[in-house]
């Protein structure tokens, strides 16, 4: 009875992943505040000077339709906790940048979250038969304060999906999911503030563990699905250790996780986490393949879905980049040159 | 700035340039008349978003509003349907910036009015 | 009546450089009121500024009235011509137009340029608005680096080498030392240009002309009677030529159309095939721009300026010296007045007042001043006038 489905089920029909050139090796910012050691992951993917939201997601979004092969988009919806402008759509600049006008442009905000949220929606809009099809984008230029715990993992990145009726193009069929919410303050920014706050070990157990447990364990009970179902599970990746534990306690292995773990390599993207995660699965997946998907953002509250992958994907699988391809091409940056790019230094 | 840019915002973010409905040339930049045919028939036209290195240079001296980036490189791109364009070049190791190099087109902030103006996106290019 | 001719009666001008203490106006009418006193029986019909940016340098427009004013010619029609680091030959080929056309007995033109008062980069960009705002400046490009990425495209296609590039500035160098008016007085190897700072790779520090404040004018007259017995020098001939807007858009970024053009016509309205000419000021605001510009005025092959520089072919006691008095990157590059200087120092070689820098009696000398990258050529040619 917490399910969603809509009445005609929707599919992904393109996605595009993106993640920034520029990478700073968690071992540099132990260096500069605790004089050696590493953080919970190896590296995060850095955002240059000139790259933001709007940026990562046209990039990504570009992708995603010319995967889909639609020229004419119903909604552009991006989820993202760094919005360029306080008050300003970001959805409308990437709506502009894409050639669509006649569409509903709207920005989510969910911690991280808001990238699922906007697949949600949009699935919403095309099963009741609204629109046609749109985009979701979740995308973020994620921030720690200086020497804080969050910046080893606030990352840059994320994946935009273009979603519409299934069909003979359909990627993966987004066949239902569930969300649930409490009032949660683990991690918070307030307005004008440019890093976010967060309660240490609050954001573990009664944040993170509690929302995904309660939003799969729905999934599981009212589709009646086990973990055994699915060949990949993607969950929401602050750190490398909270998606493996929280996919050891819902009963799923390495194996169903592994593919969409990015975080050791490119942190938490927040809004982009769980989203580039799929588009990682998806790089590899085969019709047939079921897939779980939950996300996480703090506040709190989780979205889990249940994709069957179609046999669209072998026929426009290489038409975007792979998040493989994006993992190689990067290059490392030392600390310095990360507080140059994301504004870390005034002059 | 930012009423300038919105004018043209299409040519910024889509590499919106003109085609010679004559004789099919095509230019970015776009143009009021055809370099080739003289022809004042000019329409719009999505240019394409690969082209070649033609040549570059990497500054050091910027303009107001580039300092933090410098040094960085700036090229003359040819498109793949001939189109020249002016444009900067990121994201590329310093080998791979060189004449004949492939690239292909992004949108990045191009200009940033202070703490509280516009944020201004266009082209640059990346080596493919 | 219709006149066909015109004459430079008399010149002045200021020290190139830091003028802290002197305005816009002061620069222009120390060099404005000097050019007068050099005549001082013709009075000027109309007053022609040449100026490229002193809304930006200066907050000021309206400099015809204003410098009119200043010299005690209110009254008289006094206008500004604007065509970028070309605004003072442009301004003194509109006023050579009115005086041969007889609309006007006599001109005075006056260059002017205050950049020292901004800083560097509001400096860079005042002379980056000689190109597109929505296309050039817009991703970043300085003047600089539009040229510097000429100066690679030159040098990858036509096989110059470093060495080779530096060997314009030199020449501007050496001829500096002896110039009173010259911003830099000291002499170079190559190996000081090739080891300068980096500005838009290739191009360094020394392959580009400086920033300074000048002022330059010129007293024309149709009558040569009305010069009162004063040596004279004739404008021979006159062209003002255009190349597509940005260099970027050309079919060949190394023809230099424009100066190519403009520099035909006027010698050819002068009567003078290249052997003739005594000295040439070339506009070298960067080493490639005056490498191709000799190359487009057939001084050099295609590919060969530097060459025929580093060769000796352009120093001061050659069959064709350039840049007499030190050119852009020694006497200095003033922009609006850049031209007007040329001007100057073509009178001063051919009324045998150059002094130290006198090259061995000229008969007729060319100036060549272009605004953007050979977008505007103004080209004059003078000859002794008795």
């Amino acid at each position: 009875m917490y399910l969603m489905q809509s009445k005609n089920r929707a599919a992904i029909l393109g996605y595009g992943a993106y993640i920034p050139y520029y990478r700073l090796p968690t071992t540099e910012i132990a260096r500069v505040w605790r004089g050696g050691g590493s953080g919970p992951n190896v590296e995060k993917a850095v955002a240059s000077m000139d790259e933001d939201t709007v940026t990562m997601a046209i990039e990504a979004a570009r992708q995603a339709v010319a995967m889909s092969g639609l020229d004419s988009l119903g909604a552009v919806f991006v989820g993202t906790e760094s919005k360029p402008y306080a008050v300003k759509p970001t959805s409308t600049i990437v709506a502009q940048a894409l050639g669509q006008h006649h569409t509903l442009a709207a920005d989510l905000e969910f911690a991280c979250k808001a990238g699922t949220e906007a697949i949600q929606v949009i699935t919403g809009l095309v099963g009741s038969g609204m629109i046609q099809a749109g985009l979701a984008i979740g995308m973020d230029t994620a921030q720690g304060r200086p020497g804080d715990d969050l910046e080893y993992t606030a990352a840059s990145g994320g994946a935009a999906y273009v979603i519409g009726n299934k069909g003979e193009g359909a990627i993966a069929v987004i066949d239902c999911s569930t969300s649930f919410v409490s009032d949660t303050g683990d991690f918070w920014r307030r307005a004008h503030e440019k890093y976010p706050r967060h309660l240490s070990r609050f954001t573990g157990e009664p944040a993170y563990f509690y929302h995904i447990e309660n939003a799969v364990r729905t999934l599981f009970e009212e589709t009646g699905h086990k973990p055994g179902d699915f060949t990949y599970a993607v969950f929401h990746q602050p750190n490398p250790r909270f998606p493996v534990e929280v996919a050891t306690r819902l009963g799923f292995t390495m194996d169903q996780i592994k593919t969409g773990l990015l975080n050791p390599m490119i942190g938490n993207t927040y809004s982009g986490s769980s989203p580039i995660g799929l588009a990682a699965v998806l790089d590899e997946a085969k019709p047939g393949d079921k897939i779980l998907l939950a996300s996480f953002g703090s506040g709190a509250g989780s979205d889990a879905f249940c994709l069957d992958v179609k046999d669209g994907i072998t026929k426009k699988r290489g038409k975007s980049p792979t998040v493989k391809s994006m993992l190689q091409r990067g290059t490392r940056i030392d600390y310095s040159t990360y507080s140059k790019f994301r504004d870390k230094l005034h002059k | 700035m930012a009423i300038q840019s919105w004018r043209i915002r299409d040519r910024y973010y889509r590499l919106v340039g003109s085609r010679c409905a004559s004789c099919g040339a095509e230019y970015f930049p776009p143009v009021y008349r055809c370099r080739e045919c003289g022809s004042d028939k000019m329409k719009d036209k999505e240019m394409p978003k690969t082209g070649r290195i033609v040549t570059y240079t990497q500054l050091h001296e910027p303009l107001p509003g580039f300092e933090a980036q410098v040094p960085f490189y700036l090229a003359l791109v040819e498109l793949e349907n001939g189109a020249r364009v002016l444009t900067q070049v990121v994201d590329s190791p310093d080998e791979a910036v060189k004449t004949g190099a492939k690239v292909k087109a992004t949108v990045r902030r191009a200009k940033v009015e202070g703490e509280s103006g516009q944020i201004i996106y266009g082209y640059k290019f990346i080596v493919a | 009546m219709a006149r066909s001719k015109a004459y430079v009666a008399s010149v002045g001008f200021t020290k190139v450089g830091d003028h802290w203490e002197k305005s816009l106006l002061d620069l222009a009418v120390e060099a404005g009121s000097s050019a007068l006193k050099g005549a001082p029986k013709a009075k000027p019909d109309v007053l022609i500024v040449g100026n490229m940016f002193s809304a930006v340098g200066a907050s000021q427009e309206h400099l015809g009235a204003m410098v009119a004013g200043a010299l005690g010619l209110t009254g008289i029609p006094a206008f500004k011509v604007e065509a970028a680091c070309a605004s003072g030959a442009s301004a003194f080929n509109v006023a050579c137009s009115l005086v041969k056309s007889g609309s006007v007995g006599s001109a005075l033109v006056v260059g002017v340029e205050k950049m020292r008062d901004l800083e560097p980069e509001e400096a860079s960009q005042a002379l980056a608005m000689a190109e597109s705002a929505e296309y050039t400046q817009f991703v970043g490009a300085s003047f600089a680096a539009l040229n510097g990425l000429l100066a690679r495209y030159y040098m990858e296609s036509e096989g110059v080498s470093r060495d080779e590039l530096s060997s314009i500035p030199v020449i501007d160098h050496a001829n500096g030392v002896t110039a009173e008016h010259a911003q830099f007085r000291k002499a170079i190897t190559a190996d000081v240009v090739s080891r300068s700072s980096m500005v838009a790779d290739p191009l360094r520090l020394f392959d580009c002309a400086p920033v300074g404040d000048g002022a330059a004018a010129a007293l024309i007259l149709g009558d040569p009677k009305a010069g009162a017995g004063k040596k004279l020098v004739g404008v021979l001939g006159g062209a003002v030529s255009t190349n597509e807007f940005s260099v970027y858009e050309r079919k060949d970024m190394l023809d230099f159309r424009a100066t190519r053009d403009a520099f035909g016509s006027a010698m050819s309205q002068a009567g003078l095939s290249l052997p003739k000419l005594g000295a040439l000021e070339v506009h070298d605001a960067f080493s490639v721009v005056g490498a191709l510009s000799l190359e487009a005025m057939g001084l050099s092959k295609r590919g060969e300026g530097c060459r025929d520089a580093k060769a000796g072919k352009f120093d001061l006691r050659s069959d064709m010296p350039i840049n007499t008095f030190g050119g852009l990157k020694a006497r200095g590059h003033p922009v609006g007045a850049t031209g007007v200087y040329q001007i100057a120092e073509a009178f001063l070689q051919l009324t045998d007042a150059a002094g130290k820098n006198q090259v061995d009696r000229p008969d007729y000398v060319a100036t060549h001043n272009i605004g953007g990258v050979d977008t505007t050529a103004a080209v004059h040619v003078f000859g002794r006038a008795s």
